[in-house]
This record gives structure tokens, C-alpha cells and sequence, in this order.
């Protein structure tokens, strides 16, 4: 008598851990399913060359600030030859601005501070300003820049 | 005793679930200090009924959002009086559950009852989920670059940060998606997740019983004596609210501007410490510590468990940890106020 029974009760125990095992799993891919329809894919970028002005236009000291293809950037002259930074805080992403008369870039969101060479210097951010690549080409200058 | 079986039997739903909420609610809810429950329960049905009312006008598109803000804030007949009702009532709900959760704490109300700290956990982090949600559909420079430093912080979480940063943005960039998302976050998802937690709250206060706090043995009625006492409560925060927002009508900040950071993004005065302290100390170990005080203070009935068995005293415990964290939070928003 016993015997049959738990036959019985332990069919029904695995039909039941076999469902659940089922569902769990068919909900589970519908779920990630779901959550990768929520997640843009990430588009290839490709880097390109945009001519940004010539050599005269930049000679000038004063940072100039310009939006690329959707990057922000600060021309700047530094010991080393013009350079592109980009305007991106590398602590938490808000926007340096160039402070003329104390020579320094400035992020107001947490008072972050990079010197003229867009070295961090103060604050919270972890490195230096990013660089895009700058190019001279004949009288033209180029900057490399991401585009989508 | 045949009849009195046949009775129970056929005890309506409606007779069993009105004894579900007349049950006997203990005296020392009479005091000030023990009602601070009902309390952001009647301003989330405030913030709620604003907040439909808001959906009508605001338009959750980069060029739009602000523009239809300041339309609700100027040109909409009562449209300040809605949109301040609606700021106001949220503050005043992050204040009070503030409030609760210090109450419960330094009571230690949660031995015993567990569950009602785990939901209320998660309650508290949804509102303010919702407050963050809510002040970054404004779309002033405030909203945009809270955005963008809330999801780059999110970005630098452990594990499944950049992910649900990727998630949350919709993209590599904070954009007209980032809006979309957020405003279906704060209209949608949060509120049906925030009225869950309060129903379960509830239940959970119903079914595991009000915390038993020593030489406080009375009862009275929950109907008509305790919900004609919230009744008035609500009434009074209400006549209060309406003076308030009259007095001091809602303001709106400098419209978003991707190409410039204004001089001041500090965010409304309930993450004003967690702003503070994020600037002040070293990114990775500023994040950590967050992570781990919510944790503790998620898991905290347990960790008092595991303390009392090993003969701490946790009533004093208590005490010194609460004025600690109340002084730290003081202390690092008014830092960040004055300076
Ligand atoms: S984002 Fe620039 S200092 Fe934090």
C-alpha cells in the first residue's frame, strides 16, 4: 500500500517540479527577451578626420569650444602644440568650461580642476582630460572624432 | 453551537475583510511621535492626484518637457497651485518617512517584525526613486546634469552597473530616450511598484500586528476613534499644504542646456548629503560606502538580532547610531547649503 502511494505522490512531485522547471525558464527567456528589446544596441563607430578651420583661425590663446558630431571639444594651445580636449569630466561626465584668468579647466559639479594641459588637479576626477587627435594638414587642422 | 459553525461558515468576504481592518489599533498611536505611518500616506495620495492631473499638460520631450513645465507653472488656470501642491507633498513625504524610519529605529519597532522593515525599506527607496525621477522631468539644468551624473554613478556600480546604466540611459548618452524612460519610470513603473509596497505595508502591519512597545498595553477601535484621527491629521496637513504652496508657489530653474553647466546643479535638499559627499570624498569609496549603508540599513532587524544574542545592548546602541546618522545627514546638507 505504502509503496504505490508514494509512487503516486512522487510522480506528481516530479510532473510538478518539471512545470515549474518549465515555466520558470520560459518566463525567465521571455524576460531577457524583454530587457535586451530595452537595450539599444551599440552602434559601430567609426573615427573620421572633420575639418575644424585653419591654422590662423586657431592661433589665437583663448580656448575655442566647438560641438563635433555630437562631441564636445575645446581647442586649446598647450606646451605641447594645439590640442582638442574633450569637454566630458572624467569623474562623472558633466561639462568642464576653460577659465581664462586662472588658466584651469573647471567642472562645476563637483568642483573638479585640470590644469592647461588637461592634467586633473583637484577634486573628485580620476584622470586627465580625453584628447581627440589633432591633425595638420598644408594649413588646415583636422580633428578625429567618432561618428556614428 | 450548530448555528454558531453554520454563522462562520458563511461569513461573507465583506464581513471577514471588515474585521480584517477593525481590528483594534494600540493607544500609543495617540501620540505624535508613533503616527508618522499615516502620515506620508496621505501625502502620496496628494502627490498622486496632482501628479494625474499634471500628466494632462506635461509633454516628455527634450524641446517640450521644459516649455510644458512652464506653461503648467504660468499659464495653466491653477497650474502653480497643482504643480506646488504636487513638489510640495513629495518633500513633505521624503520628510516624513525620514521621520518614521527614525522613529522605528530608535524604538527598535522592527524586532519582531521583520517584514514590515524589509517593505518599508524598499518603500523609502522607491519615493526617493520617484523624487529623482520626478525633479529630472523638469528638464532645467538641474534635471539634465543630475541625469548625467546619476547615470554615469550608476555606470560605476559593481557588476550590473553599466548595464542598467545602458538600460536606464537607452543609449551611450543621456537623450530625448533618457527623458521617455524616466518619465515612464516616474508616471508608471514606480507608482505602481510604490502602491504595492504600501498595500503590503499595510497588510503586513495588519497580519504581523503593531509593534509592541513595553508599558503600552491599551487599544482602541480603528473605526470610527483612529480613522476619524487620521481624518483630522489629514485634513490639518492639507490646510497647511494650501498655505504653503500659496506662500511660497513654485519656482522653475534655467532651462536644460547640453552645451553649458550652470554654476549650481546641487540637487533638492533629501540627496543635498549624498551630493555633499560624493564631492568631497574619493569617488570609489564614496560609492561603496553608500552601497553599503543601504544595506545595513535594509538588513538592519537582523543585525540587531544577531547583537542582542551576543548581549549587546541595543536600545543605547540605537540611540547613538541614529543621532550620529541624523547629524551626519544635518551636517553634510547644510555644508552643502552654505557653502
Ligand atoms: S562630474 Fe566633474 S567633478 Fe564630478
Amino acid at each position: 500500500m505504502g509503496v504505490i502511494n508514494d509512487n503516486i505522490s512522487r510522480r506528481k512531485f516530479l510532473s510538478g517540479a518539471f512545470m515549474t522547471l518549465g515555466l520558470g525558464f520560459g518566463l525567465g527567456m521571455l524576460g531577457m527577451r524583454f530587457m535586451q528589446f530595452l537595450s539599444p544596441t551599440i552602434k559601430k563607430q567609426r573615427f573620421e578626420e572633420i575639418l575644424v578651420g585653419s591654422v590662423n583661425d586657431m592661433s589665437g590663446d583663448d580656448a575655442v569650444p566647438m560641438e563635433i558630431a555630437g562631441s564636445k571639444i575645446l581647442f586649446l594651445k598647450t606646451d605641447a602644440g594645439l590640442a582638442a580636449f574633450s569637454r566630458k569630466c572624467t569623474d562623472l561626465g558633466c561639462l568642464v568650461g576653460w577659465d581664462k584668468s586662472k588658466e584651469q579647466f573647471i567642472c562645476p559639479c563637483h568642483q573638479g580642476v585640470y590644469d592647461k594641459n588637461g592634467k586633473n588637479i583637484a577634486g573628485p576626477p580620476p584622470r586627465p582630460l580625453d584628447r581627440f587627435p589633432v591633425v595638420q594638414k598644408g594649413d588646415n587642422i583636422y580633428v578625429k572624432v567618432k561618428v556614428a | 453551537m450548530e448555528t454558531a459553525i453554520e454563522e462562520i461558515k458563511v461569513k461573507s468576504l465583506k464581513d471577514r475583510v471588515i474585521d480584517l481592518i477593525q481590528e483594534d489599533v494600540p493607544d500609543y498611536l495617540n501620540k505624535f511621535v508613533y503616527c508618522m505611518g499615516a502620515t506620508p500616506l496621505v501625502l502620496f495620495l496628494v502627490a498622486l492626484a496632482t501628479g494625474i492631473l499634471m500628466t494632462f499638460y506635461y509633454i516628455p520631450y527634450p524641446d517640450k518637457a521644459y516649455a510644458s513645465v512652464e506653461a503648467i507653472t504660468h499659464d495653466i488656470y491653477l497650474g502653480w497651485f497643482i504643480r506646488g501642491l504636487h513638489k510640495l507633498s513629495v518633500n513633505l513625504m521624503i520628510f516624513t518617512l525620514f521621520l518614521h524610519a527614525l522613529r522605528v529605529f530608535i524604538t527598535r519597532a522592527y524586532s519582531a517584525g521583520e517584514l514590515k522593515w524589509l517593505i518599508g525599506a524598499l518603500l523609502l527607496f522607491t519615493t526617493l526613486g520617484m523624487g529623482f525621477t520626478g525633479y529630472a522631468l523638469v528638464y532645467d539644468q538641474v534635471s539634465y546634469w543630475g541625469m548625467t551624473v546619476v547615470m554615469n554613478m550608476i555606470e560605476e556600480m559593481p557588476v550590473a552597473g553599466p548595464a542598467m546604466a545602458y538600460l536606464l540611459r537607452g543609449g551611450a548618452e543621456v537623450s530625448e530616450i533618457t527623458l521617455l524612460r524616466l518619465y515612464d519610470l516616474h508616471t508608471k513603473l514606480l507608482p505602481v511598484l510604490l502602491i504595492l509596497c504600501i498595500a503590503a505595508h499595510i497588510a503586513a502591519i495588519r497580519i504581523i500586528d503593531f509593534a509592541k512597545m513595553k508599558d503600552e498595553k491599551g487599544v482602541h477601535l480603528f473605526y470610527p476613534e483612529h480613522a476619524l484621527k487620521v481624518g483630522l491629521v489629514a485634513v490639518g496637513i492639507f490646510v497647511v499644504m494650501v498655505n504653503l504652496v500659496m506662500i511660497f508657489p513654485p519656482a522653475i530653474g534655467q532651462m536644460a542646456n547640453p552645451l553649458e553647466v550652470a554654476s549650481n546643479v546641487a540637487p533638492p535638499w533629501y540627496f543635498s548629503a549624498v551630493y555633499k559627499w560624493i564631492t568631497i570624498a574619493p569617488r570609489q569609496s564614496a560609492l561603496f560606502a553608500l552601497l553599503l549603508f543601504s544595506a545595513l540599513f535594509v538588513l538592519y532587524p537582523y543585525i540587531d538580532r544577531f547583537l542582542v544574542q551576543r548581549g549587546f545592548r541595543m536600545e543605547r546602541i540605537n540611540i547613538v547610531l541614529g543621532t550620529a546618522a541624523v547629524s551626519a545627514f544635518a551636517a553634510l546638507t547644510l555644508w552643502n547649503v552654505l557653502f
